[in-house]
């Protein structure tokens, strides 16, 4: 029998995952807003995400079947950049920042980066999901039968 | 809290760590400024001695973020000022007084990052918030 999920059709399995990346990187932000004043530590990125990248691992060998053969709320590793949502750091990337920003103890958060990196992520997101329930809505007008009006 | 999955979660777990640690951190710079004038209760006794908040990086939602605490206040070795009044109680042998090592313009400063960081925290709660109620939008036809 021919089963077919949501995520195996290419767009939705793209805007999956960067959805996945993005709230990744909402979450990456977040940690460096929170340790703002830590003693030490240095502000923290998630490498950019691009479809190319996941498009050239879709096309690789078994990447379609790790998507489908993924649980449920567990992100599939169809390339090496992309990264699990817990725990593991493998897409996190230290940023260095320029010296000027540098407090005494050593903290390079600089909180304005932080709210600009935050907004971004947010409107990425936003995006995606307009993206997203377009698609549906394309989908929706196939399914439709002919002559129903729209 | 703990077994939370959810990765909007996670981060807003992360944002309330530091919630509470600027709030703690408030609370020290609250009892600095209350303090400034406290002097000890006995004749040439040490006053009140300023207290500084330290922060440290700690897990939070499982090990899934890395959030923040105050972990400890430590005080501020400076030394203590001294002011000439013989008639305090507080006042040591030759007359003077010391007073704390408060100084209230570095506690407002410290005061207004405290306001800011916690500011950024609640944006950083408010933006998961809003990304959370697109996604269920999705929902909607």
């Amino acid at each position: 029998m021919l089963h077919m999920e949501l995520g195996d059709i290419p767009i939705f399995s793209m805007l999956k995952s960067r959805l996945g990346y993005l709230s990744d990187r909402q979450r990456v932000i977040a940690e460096n807003i929170a340790n703002a004043n830590t003693p030490k530590y240095q502000a923290q990125d998630l490498k950019p995400f691009s479809f190319q990248s996941h498009m050239q691992g879709a096309q690789g060998s078994s990447a379609a079947s790790s998507v489908a053969a993924t649980p449920a709320g567990v992100m599939a590793v169809t390339n090496p950049a992309h990264m699990q949502p817990k725990g593991s750091k493998a897409g996190v990337v230290m940023r260095k920042s320029p010296d000027s920003e540098k407090t005494l103890d050593g903290n390079g958060v600089v909180l304005e980066d932080e709210m600009v990196k935050l907004t971004d992520a947010r409107m990425d997101y936003d995006a995606a999901i307009t993206f997203y329930q377009k698609s549906l809505g394309m989908l929706r007008t196939a399914i439709r039968k002919p002559g129903a009006g729209a | 809290m703990a077994n939370d999955t959810s990765i909007t979660s996670t981060t807003q777990t992360i944002a309330v760590s530091a919630l509470r640690a600027q709030q703690s951190r408030m609370r020290i710079i609250a009892e600095n400024i209350a303090n400034a004038n406290s002097t000890s209760k006995t004749a040439g006794g040490d006053p009140y001695r300023r207290q500084a908040p330290v922060f440290r990086t700690t897990p939070v939602a499982g090990g899934a973020g890395k959030g923040v605490k105050m972990e400890r206040a430590v005080p501020d070795k400076a030394p203590f000022n001294s002011a000439y009044d013989p008639g305090n109680p507080s006042a040591d042998a030759t007359g003077y007084v010391k007073t704390p090592n408060v100084d209230p313009l570095i506690e407002a400063m410290d005061m207004r990052d405290a306001q800011r960081a916690y500011e950024a925290n609640l944006n950083v709660i408010e933006a998961a918030r809003a990304m959370d109620q697109r996604t269920l939008d999705i929902l909607k036809r």
